[in-house]
């Protein structure tokens, strides 16, 4: 049997190769997750091994919440005098792109992609990560950066530079150049390193970051970090394993995000792929229902006949595994090269095929195969004798009982469990697997259910073909209505992956919508000064310096923090609440913004009711440096879009703390008689001393985050377009086969006088319907996909489901014009049909 | 009844609708050439019924596929009416299939996905030309098909299936209907059927048919049977009798 499973294969070569090309493509999205995660995860692995290699004990505070407090600088004095420290060393960091030079010719090195990080330079080189290549340490006033950007960027030993610091600009000159770790593995950053003496004060800290260690020899390290412990006990000690591990982490919960996004586009890559060699397995076999059934008679038993079509699944899955793994590799590197083109350039990595990898490859490309076999082998395998004698007869019915019974009955699950799955089940992983399965489940009862509306859904569909094609239009019309669970599982395919899309440009449409609403009820304010560094603010003194212009009428500053509200930690934020009035619109519901109480605080309403908590109610509030202060509820707000934090201070509240009042935004409103050009005098005067800021419009600002979300769109959309290939070449597939299994029909017109122009056609326009009717039902369920996601969203995010209709409609235009293409050549095959091969056959 | 032995050049007694030179078929190449057609010269008169007979291999359906449109001659030349079909172009063909030729084949002569009625007027549909309302009307109703127009084949009997086949041949009012073995398929009562009624549509209706048949009892429906052996013309029949066609064939089995 297994020779005929061979034949069988080879008999069909481009059916064969399609097949197996479409679960190649699926395997290699997994791969390439897993490539992209392993290469990046090794790199990180390596920088962080650097980064930590000659540390034996760390010493840092660590806060419950929020940013911990830096440590002084005497701390370093103390922990050299434990026994057993060989020697300790103040390690100082500033904030990631917190300093970044700029180059000889004025450009400034762009901060997308890898970060410019900032360190003080340590003499002891086995605490140091870096050790100096050329030049000299850097003395007070001087700098050193790594090789690489040295050469990139063109930073010479001996002149001087100008950089951005948190509190502006400074002037150092470059002593040297340095490189990083045991082979320079800057993965991008440009790295620099400034005097001790002065790093604290250059980074804008209070203190140093940390203290590392370098146990002397001969001492038990556990004994060194305990005594350190007992020496400082405020401060947390931790070895040398602890801190690669907290290194490490850090890196790898980036790039976990980004491989389980792969991972995920990957299994719908894959879900697809069982659909098309679902169907092409019951297409082919239903062709050789007769072929079979003489099997039978012959004495094949229900079992061989089962095990030759598995078999021929088997191989399928083999190829396409083989295929995927090198697959994935060269998807990585498109993936790598999709980033670059995005600006967030990766960083190099190795090339690492885990074994864990090939596993996964082999598991998933022949399990998939197989799953999708087990159907279609079981129906052939039982298929009677007599079949043999009779010729096998078309199509099963469209909906049988059982059909729609288990169709309903999956569809509603599917709904219960996306339910359950907004609302939340507990951890992350939960959610998210009660999600995947209620919207797997719904695929799956749609596709059961979907060959019932086959014949409705094409026979409007396909009006307007009748009207413009004539009797080719009619046929083609007539062709996908006439075996509808073939259409239904064709379609199916491609109505996975135009659910996925158009869920995403519902969601988006729906946010981009709210952000319009949101600006023109709550944004007053003229201009939004914002940055894209998330570790960089701006000064404390900014909005007070903005305000003595004389155009502007109001400003402040919006300062993030974490703190502890009556024992809970929350997030809040602080500005001047006597500047906010011609600012935001925070919508009020009770109270005031008055500042004649002392420590004012606003709470959002439901917040407040959530609490139990009215305006005059007296919140404790421990702040991350350890202040605690009463604060006073003197009104209570609604405002949810710009505001997403239940508590605002003001900023008097914030000096009482003595939490500095450095500005994540500012916003600035202007005299409505100001001249234009004094506005953007202020604007120009602005962006030259922020040059990585954004001043913008209010109407700047919206489009610049709707532009944001088209960006994530796109993303969305290239990822699933994967799918939508697969689901392609599933149409192309099955097209091809029923021209096949019609030779004698297409024989039949073409004697009777179609042209071969017309039999084209018609093809094509078949090809067209079935995936105007995939597109029909993918987009219907990425509605209600749509419609579920903005209801559990929070309001201030998207408050009404919005549809992007334009966008939809084209989104349909282009599945037909994608069928007719992936129609081309089963076309261009019906055309060259031999007229009397075919009526002779 | 004539009985013409030996003819050399065949020819009917009125104007031919469709005609054949010279014409030859080779099959394969070398060894395995096979000459299907050999030299053949034959007129097809406008308005009569002819049946084309002859043994397996005799070359009966070659030259029907190759008067048709449906395949080319290695050699010599085939006309219908004034079409010299045997240097048409592929497109040339399909045209003139569809708007000169009627077809009906032995079986699987309707598209499963049509009704009987656009099954019947498919060629016209496929020209983008209006049916003549009256003329189909007239042929479905002498086929007796009214009740059953909006059924698809697979809803009709195979007799109905062949009268369906018929009304679609006669429905475009071709030059010429070619039949392949037409009754090959049905019952004697339902074949006798069909071609009382194919000899109705060139008696009074004014058609011209060209049959292939190995059934003597359908070659007598004919008004003038050719005879075919090993790729030649070697007798033809006027008027002929089942027993009068049996015995040529006899004859030419021997």
């Amino acid at each position: 049997m297994f020779r005929l499973t061979i034949k069988n294969l080879l008999a069909n070569k481009v059916r064969f190769a399609l097949t197996t090309f479409g679960v190649m493509l699926a395997v290699s999205f997994v791969v390439s997750a897993f490539v992209l995660g392993d290469g990046l995860r090794s790199s990180f692995t390596t920088v962080s091994e650097d980064i930590t290699a000659g540390v034996d004990i760390e010493v840092r505070n660590v806060a419950d919440f929020g940013d911990a407090a830096p440590l002084p600088m005497s701390t370093v004095t103390a922990v050299s005098t434990v026994d057993g420290v060989a020697d300790a060393v103040a390690v100082i960091e500033a904030a990631d792109d917190a300093v970044r030079p700029i180059k000889a010719n004025g450009d400034y090195i762009t901060t997308e992609g890898p970060p410019q990080l900032a360190f003080n330079w340590i003499d002891n080189e086995q605490l140091s990560a870096f050790t100096l290549i050329d030049g000299a340490a850097p003395d007070v006033g001087e700098f050193t950066i790594d090789l690489d950007s040295a050469a990139k960027h063109g930073f010479v030993i001996g002149d001087s530079y100008e950089l951005f610091v948190p509190d502006g600009r400074v002037n150092l000159t470059l002593s040297g150049t340095s490189s990083f770790g045991a082979d320079n593995s800057t993965l991008g950053a440009v790295l620099m390193q400034m005097n001790t003496a002065e790093a604290s004060e250059l980074f804008g800290l209070d203190g140093i970051t940390n203290v590392s260690v370098e146990v002397a020899e001969g001492a038990d390290a556990v004994d060194v970090q305990a005594a350190i412990a007992a020496a400082i006990p405020t401060a947390s000690v931790i070895d040398h394993a602890a801190v690669l591990a907290e290194t490490t982490a850090e890196f790898t919960d980036d790039i976990n995000i980004i491989g389980n996004i792969l991972l995920g586009f990957g299994f719908v890559a894959l879900f697809v792929s069982i659909f098309i060699i679902y169907n092409t397995f019951a297409i082919v076999l239903s062709q050789r229902i007769r072929e079979l059934a003489l099997l039978r008679t012959v004495g094949a038993d229900p079992r061989q006949i089962r095990r030759s079509v598995l078999g021929e699944a088997f191989v399928v899955g083999v190829l396409a595994s083989a295929g995927g793994i090198g697959g994935g590799i060269l998807v990585a590197k498109g993936l790598d090269a999709l980033f670059g083109l995005m600006g967030a350039d990766l960083p190099a990595y190795p090339l690492i095929l885990a074994t864990r990898t090939l596993v996964v490859a082999v598991a998933i490309g022949i399990g998939v195969t197989m799953l999708a076999a087990v159907g279609p082998a079981r129906r052939a395998a039982t298929v009677p004798p007599i079949t043999a004698l009779n010729g096998g007869a078309e199509a099963g019915a469209a909906g049988s009982r059982t059909r729609k019974i288990s169709g309903f009955g999956l569809f509603g699950l599917g709904v219960l469990a996306g339910a359950a799955g907004l609302s939340g089940v507990g951890s992350t992983t939960a959610t998210v697997a009660t999600m995947a399965f209620g919207v797997i489940a719904m695929f799956l009862g749609v596709t059961l259910l979907s060959p019932l509306a086959v014949g409705a859904v094409t026979g409007v569909l396909g009006w307007p073909m009748r009207k413009t094609a004539g009797v080719a239009g009619h046929m083609a019309q007539r062709n996908a209505a006439r075996n509808s669970r073939r259409t239904a599982t064709t379609a199916a395919a491609l109505m996975i992956g135009l659910a996925l899309v158009s869920t995403a440009l519902v969601v988006g449409e729906s946010i981009k919508k709210t952000i319009g609403s949101t600006f023109e009820q709550t944004a007053k304010a003229e201009y939004y000064l914002t940055d894209d560094l998330e570790d960089v603010e701006f000064p404390a003194t900014l909005a007070s310096d903005i305000r003595h212009s004389d155009v502007v009428t109001a400003a402040t500053g919006f300062t993030l923090f974490e703190a502890q509200v009556d024992g809970v930690v929350a997030d809040a934020v602080g500005f001047d609440f006597n500047q906010i009035e011609s600012l935001l619109d925070l919508d009020m519901q009770d109270g005031s913004l008055a500042t004649n109480v002392a420590n004012p605080i606003l709470v959002h309403v439901d917040k407040a009711e959530q609490i139990n908590a009215t305006v005059g109610d007296v919140l404790t509030t421990d702040f991350a440096n350890g202040a605690t202060i009463e604060t006073t509820i003197v009104g209570l707000f609604d405002e949810g879009a710009i505001m997403t934090q239940d508590y605002l201070y003001d900023y008097s509240v914030l000096t009482e703390a003595g939490i500095p009042q450095t500005a994540e935004w500012l916003a600035v409103s202007v005299s409505d008689g100001a001249s234009p050009a004094a506005i953007d005098a202020l604007v120009a005067g602005l962006s030259d001393e922020f040059p990585a800021a954004n001043i913008e419009t209010s109407d700047e600002f919206r489009a610049r985050i709707v532009g944001m979300i088209d960006e994530v769109l796109t993303m969305v959309n290239v990822m699933v377009a994967l799918a939508v290939i697969i689901a392609l070449i599933g149409i192309a597939n099955t097209l091809a086969l029923s021209v096949f299994e019609r030779t004698r029909e297409l024989g039949l017109v073409r004697a009777v006088g179609m042209t071969r122009r017309q039999l084209r056609r018609m093809v094509r326009l078949e090809a067209a319907l079935v995936a105007t009717f995939g597109a029909v039902l993918g987009v219907g369920l990425g509605l209600f996909f749509g419609w579920g996601l903005v209801v559990a969203m929070p309001p201030s995010f998207a408050a009404t489901t919005a549809i992007p209709f334009v966008n939809i409609i084209v989104l349909m235009i282009v599945a037909a014009a994608a069928g007719v293409i992936a129609a081309w050549l089963p076309a261009r095959r019906a055309g060259k049909l031999n007229v009397l091969d075919a009526i002779a056959s | 009844m004539t009985l013409l032995l030996d003819p050399p050049n065949v020819s009917g007694t009125t104007v031919a609708a469709a005609s054949a030179r010279g014409a030859t078929k080779v099959y394969g190449k070398g060894d395995t050439e096979v000459l299907a057609l050999d030299n053949v010269d034959v007129d097809f008169a406008a308005g009569q019924f002819t049946a084309i007979m002859g043994p397996s291999g005799s070359g009966k359906s070659t030259l029907m596929h190759c008067m048709a449109g449906l395949d080319r001659l290695s050699g010599g030349s085939a006309t219908v009416g004034d079409v010299d079909i045997s240097t048409a172009s592929e497109k040339q063909l399909t045209l003139l299939r569809r708007d000169r030729l009627g077809f009906i084949f032995q079986a699987f002569n309707l598209v499963p996905t049509l009704t009987a009625i656009e099954n019947i007027t498919l060629p016209m549909d496929l020209a983008g030309t209006k049916p003549d309302k009256a003329w189909v009307d007239n042929v479905i109703d002498t086929v007796g098909l009214t009740n059953r127009l909006k059924h698809r084949p697979s809803e009709l009997s195979g007799g109905q299936q062949q009268r369906v086949a018929v009304a679609r041949a006669l429905a475009s009012r071709p030059q010429i209907i070619f039949a392949d073995e037409p009754t090959g398929n049905l019952d004697s009562t339902t074949g006798s059927e069909i071609l009382a009624f194919m000899r109705h549509a060139v008696r009074d209706l004014g058609q011209t048919i060209v049959m292939v048949t190995h059934d003597p009892v359908a070659a007598s429906y004919s008004d003038r049977v050719v005879f075919l052996a090993d790729g030649r013309i070697t007798d033809q029949l006027i008027n002929p009798t089942p027993d009068a066609v049996l015995d040529q064939m006899r004859r030419l089995s021997n």
